[in-house]
């Protein structure tokens, strides 16, 4: 195609279908004759009916079928990308986080925050862990890149807030110590894939 | 003596790359000269090749089995291959067993980004682990400044290379024992400087500052480029920058070295908040009143210029304490030797035969120079003599011959030397007349330097040549400097030796070129960070806040007689002295406008700061900014007579700072803080009837101290050292003679 034609917006040219109606009516006579017919049809209440009888069977006879947002939620996928959550080590308790600085340094929206340092057990300890879920977009880059399986994405998806800035830091976003045992695998990005046992390859040790 | 061979060029060809160089180098010298890359692991430029890796082997055509380029010495004709399948697996072999048993944790690991193995081990592809041994238990080892984890050490030995070779302490040492080998510390608790060269150098994290430690990741930080600030010899450094906080320093460590002091002493910085208008008012005033700026040395160039104009438009005197000795040496020097500058520099120290040391206590005034003299006795087993009334036990492994001469006596002592030293041949009449008439009996008695000692000395240099004359602090401040000068210039003039005359504070030698000094204060005197009655300072407990050097652009005058440009690291938020300035009268927009109108009748090139590299050559030449142009200069004065040698009986007191302290600045910065002591000998604690840990107060320059007095068993004698680094703005006032009878006012124990 040239440019011209391309750039040819004239639309005047098309064959255009008018859709049939009937006639409008002429004389106040006529008029007055459409107006009655429509009142006193009583198409309204068709209508309403079906509202209502709805309306009844999902109060009265248990027929409900929408969610009752937000006392219900609708279960989402679990590889769905939503607030972070930190998981700990299921042995010892500890969380895995060691501090690599990797998903601070992937964040594409810079909205990773973290400090370390040298503790008494000579463990790199994460010291300031924030999130600015404000800014993140939920990319799941960080979960992805995390060494560690420690950072994922959880379900949790109403981020709405009365500010930009949004802070969540490392403790809110961590297991609880007693939710330890209920604490789930994440699949989603970044996770091992169902095969890694096969691949895995043996370290040899000398003990 | 001198017997310098046209040096032989040779051809070697080496992967098919045709390649000149001069005969002596090493293959891996060559093929790094013509950008060819051969791995290495344990080589480091700056010291004598390691061989322990064997990661850097070539092969050369018509010769058996596979040569170790870094230390091999090429021959003419050959013909190199760095690269065979032979070779790389070989070289994934080493790599392979390097990774045995090392610890997974590149994911905490200070290293990890810049560490060799990590590279390596990527670079031969080595995926899997397919050996093992038994792996003993290692504890981590804490070493003050810095952290030892045998676990990730590859036993490389560029450590233990560095601190024999460059620094001179000879701290570390290898416990052999196979795979269980470790590297140790001998000298924890004295003789290890904690100057961090073995850390700099460390390829792996093995070596790792104990407090920079898991704080940040390695490509977080940003790079400053700039001049550590704290001694004249302003070594290249980068301060490393995340969040306007210097987390750590590095530096260029294949070619260059630093001490504690530049590589710990890095947050001196002045925090303002603002522009603080009415202390800038209260400044001006001050300016409008004063006759007087009294300034430290600690300074750049172009702040040391704004000061010169500020005299020239507002007829201020001048008074920088530090360099003023200096100044007065540096001009008698100059009408002797017709130089403007001192002829040697860190790299003739290093390529010296001999050494001679004199009037500086250099493992405290300045390191460089100590490494320097470490690595020519190290390289080539230069004889160094060490003149000084006080024996520094730090500089025992490398001095041959120490020469004790009594305080006060440098006069004397610089004739003796001249006496000895100065090739008659070529002299005029009247030198010759002078020296011959020296009543070397004399002062030699009254020096206490026997004519043997200088007789010793003297044979030394006899077949051998490259001789360097390394003077310092102890001259410039003595009341007889300019004869002294006149002495030493005569030595360096008519002896084949190089003189270094060691600048006393980080930019003494600046300031004393691009400076008018006066020698007294005036009646109302503004301090720029010294005393005075209106206070600028950059310890932030002055009148008015000034950025400290790690917040500043400029440059420094180095001992090497080196223009080196250093940069902010951190941001500074205050008025600067161009903003007061400018104010006044001497305008300019910023400070660094001045750096292209240092002086060039000085020596000074008029090069702009941005024009100024920071680079180091392919072999380490320091490429940083620009040397000094040596200056003619009318060579008219003549010697005077000696004067009677002033006698220093009973309790002395040296200016001195401990190892890793050399101003306010390494006082303040965090790593460095420690409590100062009086150190003596346990002789001066029987003479001056106290003993160890009692306090003594005294009064020096106007300055009160109250100290407590420690025992330095290591020391003989009645002299004891008195450091000055923790006074704050008093701690630029030095302008009397290094040495001070002292008057002890005791406090109970
Ligand atoms: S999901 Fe993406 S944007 Fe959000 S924190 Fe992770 S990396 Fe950053
Ligand atoms: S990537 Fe994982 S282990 Fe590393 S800092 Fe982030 S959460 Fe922690
Ligand atoms: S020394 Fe290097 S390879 Fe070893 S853990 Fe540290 S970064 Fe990784
Ligand atoms: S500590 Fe570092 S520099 Fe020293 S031998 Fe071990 S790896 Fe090499
Ligand atoms: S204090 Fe002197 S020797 Fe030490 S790093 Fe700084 S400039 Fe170099
Ligand atoms: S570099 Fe030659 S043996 Fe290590």
């Amino acid at each position: 195609m040239s440019l011209e034609k391309f750039k040819d917006r004239n639309i005047g040219n098309q064959n255009y279908t008018l859709i049939g109606h009937e006639a409008f009516p002429q004389t106040s006579g006529e008029k007055f004759e459409r107006v009655m017919k429509r009142m006193l049809k009583g198409e309204l209440f068709v209508g309403l009916w079906v509202t209502l009888r709805t309306m009844f069977q999902a109060l009265f006879k248990g027929e409900m079928h929408t969610t009752k947002y937000p006392f219900e939620k609708l279960p989402i996928s679990p590889r769905y990308r939503a607030i972070h959550e930190m998981l700990r080590l299921l042995e010892s308790g500890h969380y895995r986080c060691i501090g690599c600085g990797l998903c601070e340094q992937i964040c594409i929206s810079d909205c990773i925050r973290m400090d370390t340092r040298y503790d008494e057990n000579q463990r790199k300890e994460v010291s300031e862990y924030t999130i600015n879920f404000g800014r993140c977009i939920f990319c799941g880059y960080c979960a992805e890149v995390c060494p560690e399986l420690a950072i994922v994405h959880g379900p949790r998806y109403e981020t709405s807030s009365e500010q930009r800035a949004s802070f969540s830091l490392f403790e809110d976003m961590l297991t609880p110590i007693d939710a330890l045992k209920q604490q789930k695998e994440y699949p989603g990005f970044g996770a091992i894939s169902p095969n890694a046992d096969e691949n895995i390859k043996k370290t040899p040790l000398a003990y | 003596m001198s017997k310098d061979k046209e040096i032989k060029m040779i051809t070697v060809t080496i992967d098919g790359k045709v390649c000149q160089a001069p005969y002596g180098k090493t293959i891996l010298q060559i093929a790094r000269e013509n950008g060819i890359y051969i791995p290495t692991m344990c080589y480091l430029t700056k010291v004598k090749p390691i061989a322990s890796c064997r990661m850097c082997v070539v092969e050369i055509a018509g010769v058996e089995g596979m040569i170790l380029s870094c230390q091999e010495v090429a021959t003419d004709g050959i013909e190199v291959t760095t690269n065979t399948p032979q070779l790389y697996t070989q070289r994934q072999n080493i790599m392979k067993l390097y990774d045995v048993n090392h610890p997974l944790e590149c994911g905490v690991c200070d290293k990890s980004g810049e560490c060799d193995l990590q590279n390596k081990t990527l670079e031969f592809n080595v995926a899997t682990q397919n050996f093992t041994t038994r792996e003993p238990h290692r504890a981590v080892e804490n070493w003050g400044f810095i952290s030892y984890d045998p676990a990730l050490c590859i036993m490389c030995e560029k450590c233990v290379h560095v601190c024999n070779e460059i620094v001179g302490d000879e701290s570390l040492a290898i416990s052999v024992g196979g795979y269980k080998s470790t590297i140790v510390n001998k000298n924890l608790d004295d003789g290890c400087h904690e100057c961090g060269e073995c850390m700099s150098v460390c390829p792996v994290g093995a070596l790792v500052s104990t407090h920079f430690k898991y704080s940040s990741n390695a490509w977080e930080l940003t790079k400053i480029p700039a001049a550590c600030s704290h001694c004249s010899s302003g070594c290249e450094l980068s301060y490393e920058v995340k969040q306007d906080k210097i987390y750590r320093v590095t530096n260029n460590y294949e070619f260059s070295s630093l001490c504690g002091a530049g590589r710990f002493g890095y947050d001196f910085e002045n925090r303002t908040n603002g522009k603080d208008e009415i202390d800038f008012n209260n400044a001006l005033d001050a300016f409008a009143k004063a006759d007087t700026i009294r300034f430290s040395a600690t300074i750049s160039n172009e702040e040391a210029l704004i000061l010169q104009r500020l005299k020239e438009a507002k007829g201020y005197k001048l008074v920088c304490d530090e360099a003023k000795g200096y100044q007065d040496f540096l001009k008698a020097y100059s009408r002797i030797s017709g130089k403007s500058l001192y002829g040697g520099d860190l790299a003739t120290i290093k390529s010296s035969k001999v050494i001679v040391v004199f009037g500086s206590r250099v493992d405290s005034d300045n390191p460089m120079v100590k490494y320097a003299i470490s690595t020519a006795s190290k390289h080539h087993r230069a004889r160094v003599m060490y003149m000084h009334p006080i024996e520094d036990t730090n500089l025992s492994n490398i001095v041959t011959q120490y020469i004790k001469y009594e305080v006060g006596s440098e006069e004397g002592v610089a004739a003796l030397l001249a006496h000895a030293l100065v090739d008659r041949d070529n002299l005029d009449e009247d030198t010759k007349v002078f020296l011959d008439n020296l009543d070397i009996g004399n002062l030699s008695a009254e020096s206490n330097v026997g004519e043997e000692e200088i007789d010793t000395l003297v044979q030394s240099l006899s077949k051998r040549k490259d001789f360097t004359l390394v003077v310092g602090a102890d001259l410039y401040s003595h009341p007889r400097v300019e004869n002294i000068a006149k002495l030493i210039a005569l030595i360096e003039k008519h002896g084949s030796f190089d003189v270094v005359a060691i600048p006393p504070a980080t930019n003494a030698l600046g300031v004393a070129l691009i400076c008018e000094l006066d020698n007294q204060v005036g009646d109302y005197t503004i301090g720029y960070n010294s005393r005075g009655d209106f206070t600028l300072s950059a310890l932030g407990e002055g009148d008015l806040d000034m950025p400290s050097l790690n917040q500043q652009e400029g440059t420094f005058t180095t001992i090497n007689k080196q223009v080196v440009p250093t940069n902010a690291a951190l941001e500074y938020k205050g008025y600067v002295l161009n903003d007061i300035a400018s104010t006044l009268g001497v305008k300019r927009e910023y400070t660094i406008d001045y750096t292209q109108e240092l002086p060039i009748d000085k020596g000074y090139q008029g090069v702009a700061f941005d024009d100024l590299k920071v680079d180091f050559g392919i072999n380490g030449e320091d490429l940083r900014g620009y040397r000094l142009q040596t200056q003619g200069v009318d060579s008219d004065s003549i010697l005077e007579e000696i004067a009677p040698l002033p006698t220093y009986d009973g309790l002395v007191l040296y200016r001195a700072n401990a190892i890793n302290q050399f101003s306010p600045f390494t006082h303040k910065a965090k790593e460095l803080q420690s409590q100062e002591f009086l150190r003596g000998s346990s002789q001066f604690a029987l003479a001056a009837k106290i003993s160890d840990g009692d306090e003594v107060k005294f009064e020096l320059d106007g300055v009160k101290y109250t100290r407590v007095f420690k025992i330095d068993t290591s020391m003989k004698g009645t002299v004891a050292i008195n450091p000055t680094n923790d006074k704050g703005l008093s701690s630029t006032l030095v302008s009397s003679y290094r040495y001070a009878k002292l008057i002890l006012d005791v406090q109970n124990k």
